[in-house]
């Protein structure tokens, strides 16, 4: 039986993982993406596990080495927009990208900002960052596309004071003080932790 | 990118870079690694696909690590240089003393 379900989860990356981690509970295993499509078919309940990791910071020859890594590994890798976006001739500046990386096309990165990874549920941890320096890189570059955002609303707050602008500006810097806020969690257990 | 903290002059790698250096005296692809430093650290070690990605990029750069001439294996596989021997090596070597130090004063204690 095919089950087909309709969502967005946008930057919303844990909502997207609890949630696909839920369908595999039930016994739905993902097969398919669309922009906003998620195909399933049946699987036995528990059998596979999900991570959701954004990769829009990576340059494409990276991103594509990226993902034959983790296919090598063993898991399934599917790759998911982070923008509804349907125009075909997309252009991005990315001013937070890696080298190689900051204009952003169809054809290359853009709407490919996510990957879904799937493992064989076998009873050992599944986490893609296990150390400390490498889960700061991770959440700042969670973190920089939100001050990018942030910046431009925060200079338009001054020059132009709305409520609409305003409130925009304060839902922006939500993202940034919860990665933040994580980044700055392990850098104090760094500090305590010696290896 | 990952940053490692691992100095050269200084020595002292992290456990993560020389887990990975010894694993590659033979080459390995990606899973491969992850069992080996699964098997010799009995599991206290547990490397996430996206670490060792970033530690296999860094590394190359560092060029202690190559990927392997294509072998036939689909799969990409790394071993280490003769720079990451020399790093290795020399990292046995400070490991070796420091132990030694801790066996004169932790062990002194014990028997003596």
């Amino acid at each position: 039986m095919v089950k087909r379900c309709y969502r967005f989860y946008g930057g919303l990356l844990k909502s997207q993982e609890k949630w696909l981690n839920k369908m595999a509970m039930k016994g739905f295993r993902l097969k398919r993406v669309g922009k906003l499509l998620y195909e399933f078919e049946q699987c036995s309940p528990g059998q596979y596990e999900y991570r959701v990791e954004f990769i829009g910071q990576k340059s494409p020859s990276d991103s594509s080495s990226y993902r034959s890594f983790l296919e090598d590994i063993g898991y399934t890798v599917f790759c998911k927009n982070v923008n509804l976006n349907y125009s075909l001739g997309k252009v991005r500046y990315r001013p937070w990208a890696e080298k190689g990386a900051r204009i952003s096309t169809n054809t290359t990165t853009f709407n490919r900002e996510i990957l879904i990874v799937e493992k064989k549920h076998d009873g050992k941890p599944f986490d893609l960052h296990t150390s400390y320096e490498d889960q700061i890189a991770y959440y700042g570059s969670l973190r920089n596309p939100w001050l990018f955002i942030f910046l431009p609303l925060l200079v338009l707050v001054i020059f132009n004071t709305t409520y609409l602008n305003g409130a925009l500006a304060i839902l922006s810097l939500f993202p940034i003080v919860m990665y933040q806020t994580q980044i700055y969690r392990i850098k104090k257990k760094l500090r305590i932790k010696e290896w | 990118m990952t940053a490692l903290r691992d100095n050269v002059k200084g020595g002292a790698l992290t456990e993560v870079t020389f887990c990975i250096l010894l694993s590659l005296y033979t080459p390995r692809h990606g899973y491969a690694i992850m069992q080996f430093i699964d098997e010799i650290t009995h599991g206290r070690l547990m490397l996430g696909a996206g670490t060792l990605y970033g530690a296999l990029t860094t590394l190359q750069k560092k060029g202690w690590i190559v990927p392997c001439k294509k072998t036939g294996e689909r799969k990409k596989e790394y071993e280490i240089t003769a720079l990451g021997k020399e790093v290795a090596e020399k990292e046995l070597l400070r490991l070796r003393e420091l132990s030694h130090i801790a066996d004169r004063i932790i062990g002194g204690e014990h028997h003596g």
